[in-house]
């Protein structure tokens, strides 16, 4: 008899974590959804105006049907140089967080599994490297990187972004958290070395973790500016840097800019549309309790 | 064929007894090995530059002219003197609190949302990262657009409904408001998603033996979710604090100086560093102001963290 | 831990040292023989250097290529100019500069070639190449200036009863900056609606620049807290803004949307400033120019050619840098983005003699910006505190202007900040 209620409240129990949320929940995801367009629409909205359109105070809500035409501009503007610095953002951007995800979880899985001398002081260091401000650290990394005759190659963009104090944080409080000492140790008693635990079980186990890093990494580098302006030139840029020669003017055309800008951020909502599946996918369950 | 003893040949003795210490040797070094990789490029990247800043702070060192003379402390304590120099730390607290706390109560509610059981999870998931992919410059024209005291969107809706246009520039706490709107809009949707993740760790049979318990969700959610999240909250706030005691961009876009404002409204600790060393090319004390603001950020760092164990504690179930 | 920390310091050590040795080794080779160079060019904002331009140089020279790369802003450039000047290498072969810049600059002459030649000397007005010039040693070439005008919208000044065309806001306008002030009273009295200037800001700013030791003495001391021209000027910009300015601070969106609703009747206009208003605000249609400046005439902006010693080729960097900013090159440069030259020889050149600007109701602007140009009397000594200074006498107008101090108030805090930069 027992056992029968049990089954009946545990199946009860289940269907109430299960039960689909209501219209308030899909109300407010729908009003985040449309106050995280806005922006986009704004720039949609001036970038198929004209130079005059953003200071327009009765500027119809209604495009204009300027876009092609100011996207061309964007294009085939010489000094912007586009498609080069559309291939130049994604391999900067991909070799980047694929080394970050790499080397983050490789680094996590250490300080989050392991056993070894200095360890908590370690990751202490490397938070604690992250609460330097780094508009100062430009001239001495310049310089840095001029030694090595890295400056204008994209050399000089990818290796200082190799690893991230953040990423190895982040993977280290994940592992730490989702993967269980008892996989860990069966892995070892099975007499797999570290490296093949790693490999076989932290990498899986870290994976949604993984996946998101990937992801935040990939738009961070994707979207930076300051030190790839320093540092590249016109003839090697990645894209921040070639749109910015758009804003070169004592007035600035702000529509062929947005256009510009609206242009460069396709490729990202490509990307979504990937990484997407990648993290439902990955996400699993409780499946590491097994 | 032996019952009590098994006799291991001499050869396979020593290659297990290798295969041990193989073993041994791959437990105790190769952690150094796998972190090696940050630390090789840390030394370059980061650490060369923060020595190198600790070196500019005690000396005399214009931004063109290069080392001048040692000072020892005089460019701390000469910044220490500066009026604009409380202005810029009263500006970065005002700043990271109405910013931080928001948004975090924010991506926590919406990453419990999210982790609930809804149609399209990937569609909505990524839906809130959007804001993370527009270009700062481009989030810099539209809100420095809209928060225009004359002509700007936000007041002239506020017009329609018969509220004086508030001062986004000239008011210092208004300012912070609409710098503050700027980075939660960027940064939300991303510590949502770092706070999910967190929450799909959770085991799901927490939820299971609560529910059978009769726990509504909003009971399961204060006392499962926070209190297992507590690793995952930590992290997000350490990381918000450090980030949100930095910013950067946003202040620096937010007008066509990019200085702060005619009487610092909103310049924080970075704007200052930035203008003590590119503007006024004083090097060594934009240095030292580097130096100090690393010592801020440690010590709000400190208190967060023991404000988050406290708060993540309490709100559990007594175990 | 201990030993990663040893091991970063060393690491440091070693670059640091390299770098400083490196940073030493600053020689550079001049290229007589022809072997192929390619050459880069860093600009900013436009300065109008066509790539038919740079082909053309091709021509004349085969085995040099020149590269242009165009940096978003003045700022942006200026950082990026420092940065690599701090660090010793990374900047182009010719690399332009802003005249508010060009005091920073002038500290470190030894950074910078020597760009006088023969034909050089009678090249641009000598206020040009005055501001470019250390101890004899011009490190400068003039590209184009800011000579002064007043932009004025004729519908609302015609409402108040003044006059609306171009010679009689001229004769209405031609004095000291009290009768602009004093005219501006008179408008303001007859309410149109509109505002007579933009900003305390962007006035003070024409007045600065008719002084010649307005914050610095030649020397580099900085007297402007003491000089009561500064004082008397603040207080008069002041005064007279609290009925004659929009209080739009200069350059914000707010500014740009002004612009576009016609919230104001006149403004200090630079040749630049042209393009400025044209594009903010194309539905406008009754922007004029008078060719007439308070006090006769002034100069705002303006940039140079600078070739670094840093560079690898600076004798053929120099040719280049002289080339571009030949008349016939900057009358080139004028023709396509308006920029106003600085060579005294291209004041006779009838392209530019002839020149109007359809926007401003066909106003014959190389006529009256080459009159504005000659007016200018004063070279104002700007030395390396002058752009830090300036800001926060401008930080000082905004907060009067937004009525958040008074301008005695105001005027203290600007003291206490010019002090802090010592």
């Amino acid at each position: 008899m027992t056992v029968l209620i049990s089954g009946i409240r545990r199946r009860q129990a289940e269907a109430r974590i299960a039960q689909r949320p209501g219209l308030l929940v899909y109300g407010l995801l729908s009003a985040i959804l449309v106050a995280s367009l806005f922006p986009f629409y704004w720039s949609f909205l001036i970038g198929s105006g004209n130079g005059g359109t953003l200071s327009d105070t009765n500027m119809s809500w209604w495009p204009g049907g300027n876009f092609l035409h100011n996207a061309a501009a964007v294009i085939n503007n010489e000094s912007v140089n586009f498609w080069k610095a559309l291939t130049n953002s994604i391999i900067v951007s991909s070799v980047v967080s694929a080394s970050v995800v790499f080397f983050s979880t490789l680094a996590g899985f250490a300080f989050a599994k392991g056993r070894f001398s200095g360890q908590k002081g370690m990751l202490l260091f490397v938070i604690g490297t992250m609460c330097v401000p780094t508009q100062l650290s430009v001239v001495p990394l310049f310089i840095a990187m001029s030694t090595f005759g890295w400056t204008g190659t994209l050399g000089a963009v990818i290796i200082p972004g190799l690893v991230t104090a953040f990423g190895v944080f982040w993977m280290t409080q994940y592992i730490a958290q989702a993967l269980p000492d008892e996989l860990v140790e069966a892995g070892r008693i099975d007499g797999a070395s570290m490296f093949r635990t790693f490999w076989h079980i932290a990498l899986p186990a870290a994976r949604p973790a993984a996946a998101m890093l990937g992801l935040f990494t990939f738009i961070m580098t994707w979207t930076n500016f300051f030190w790839p302006f320093i540092v590249l030139n016109q003839s090697n840029p990645t894209l921040p840097v070639s749109l910015a020669t758009l804003q070169a003017n004592y007035f600035v055309d702000y529509s062929i800019v947005l256009a510009g800008v609206l242009l460069a951020t396709v490729p990202l909502l490509v990307l979504f549309v990937f990484a997407g599946k990648q993290l439902v996918e990955g996400i699993m369950h409780g499946a590491v309790k097994g | 064929m032996t019952t009590s003893t098994f006799v291991v040949p001499e050869r396979t003795r020593s290659r297990l007894a290798f295969r041990e210490s193989l073993g041994r040797w791959d437990v105790r070094f190769s952690p150094y090995l796998f972190v090696s990789p940050f630390f090789i490029l840390f030394a370059l990247v980061g650490l060369f530059p923060l020595l190198y800043t600790g070196w500019v702070a005690v000396h005399q060192w214009d931004l063109l002219g290069g080392q001048g003379k040692w000072v020892g402390f005089d460019n701390f304590t000469f910044v220490l003197q500066q009026r604009q120099f409380w202005v810029a730390v009263r500006n970065t607290l005002s700043i990271f609190l109405v910013s931080a706390v928001p948004q975090l109560i924010f991506a926590i509610v919406i990453a419990a949302v999210l982790d609930s059981n809804l149609r399209n999870k990937t569609f909505w998931r990524m839906s809130v990262l959007v804001p993370f992919v527009v270009m700062p410059v481009a989030v810099a024209l539209i809100f420095g657009s809209m928060f225009g005291e004359r002509y700007g969107l936000v007041n002239r809706t506020l017009a329609h409904v018969g509220i004086a246009p508030i001062l986004w520039h000239t008011d210092p706490f208004a300012s912070h408001v609409a710098i503050a709107t700027m980075v939660n809009f960027r940064w939300t949707g991303y510590n949502a998603l770092i706070l999910l993740a967190g929450m799909q760790a959770i085991p799901r049979d927490l939820y299971e033996s609560a529910a059978i318990d009769g726990a509504g969700r909003i009971n399961r959610f204060f006392r499962i979710t926070i209190p297992q999240l507590r690793p995952t909250l930590i992290f997000v706030i350490i990381t918000a604090t450090i980030g949100g005691l930095q910013i950067f961009d946003e202040p620096r876009l937010y007008d066509q100086n990019g200085l702060g404002g005619e009487n610092q409204q909103w310049m924080t600790m970075t704007i200052y560093l930035y203008k003590l060393g590119w503007t006024q090319l004083n090097f060594g004390r934009a240095a030292a102001v580097a130096w100090l603001l690393f010592v801020v950020i440690v010590a709000i760092g400190l208190v967060n963290l023991a404000i988050t164990r406290r708060i993540a504690s309490n709100e559990g179930p007594a175990n | 831990m201990n030993r990663f920390k040893r091991t970063g310091s060393i690491l440091g050590g070693a670059i640091a040292a390299t770098l400083l040795i490196a940073g030493c080794a600053t020689g550079t080779t001049s290229n007589t023989d022809n072997t192929p160079i390619t050459l880069t060019l860093a600009t900013f904002n436009k300065f109008g250097y066509s790539d038919s331009m740079l082909a053309q140089y091709h021509t004349l020279h085969p085995n040099v290529t020149v590269v242009q790369n165009i940096a978003a802003t003045s700022q942006a450039a200026q950082d990026n100019m420092f940065a690599k000047l701090a660090a010793g290498s990374g900047l182009g072969d010719v690399e332009a500069v802003e005249v508010d810049w060009m005091p920073k600059l002038k500290q470190y002459p030894n950074l910078f070639v020597d760009l006088n030649t023969a034909d050089t000397k009678t090249r641009w007005l000598d206020w040009k190449s005055a501001a470019a010039t250390v101890n004899g040693k011009l490190i400068g070439a003039g590209t184009d200036i800011g000579p002064e005008a007043i932009c004025y919208r004729s519908e609302p000044l015609v409402k108040a009863g003044l006059a609306g065309d171009p010679a009689g806001v001229a004769k209405l306008l031609t004095g000291d900056w009290n009768n602009y002030y004093t005219v501006g009273q008179q408008f303001a009295a007859k309410k149109t609606g509109t505002a007579w200037f933009d900003s305390a800001g962007a006035t003070f700013q024409g007045l600065a620049n008719q002084y010649s030791n307005f914050f610095e003495q030649n020397d580099g001391t900085v007297v402007a807290t003491t000089n009561p021209d500064v004082k008397a000027a603040f207080t008069s910009v002041l005064t007279a803004s609290s009925t004659n300015s929009a209080h739009l601070q200069e350059w914000s969106t707010d500014w740009n949307a002004g612009l576009a609703n016609g919230a104001w009747a006149t403004m200090l206009c630079p040749s630049w400033m042209l393009g400025v208003i044209s594009g903010n605000g194309p539905k406008v249609t009754d922007w004029k120019i008078a060719n007439v400046f308070p006090n006769g005439g002034g100069n705002w902006g303006g940039s140079y050619l600078t070739v670094p010693t840093q560079g690898k080729h600076t004798a053929a960097a120099k040719e280049l840098a002289l080339w571009l900013t030949a008349p016939a090159q900057q009358i080139a440069a004028f023709t396509t983005t308006g920029n106003y030259p600085s060579q005294v020889a291209a004041y006779t050149d009838p392209a530019l003699t002839g020149a109007m600007n359809p926007y401003f109701n066909n106003a014959p602007i190389g006529q009256i910006f080459s009159d504005r140009a000659k007016a200018v009397k004063v070279t104002p000594y700007k030395g390396v505190k002058y752009a830090a200074i300036m800001q926060a006498v401008q930080d000082g107008l905004t907060r009067v202007e937004s009525k958040k101090q008074t301008i005695d108030a105001s005027w203290t805090q600007v003291v206490s900040d010019i002090k802090a930069l010592g």
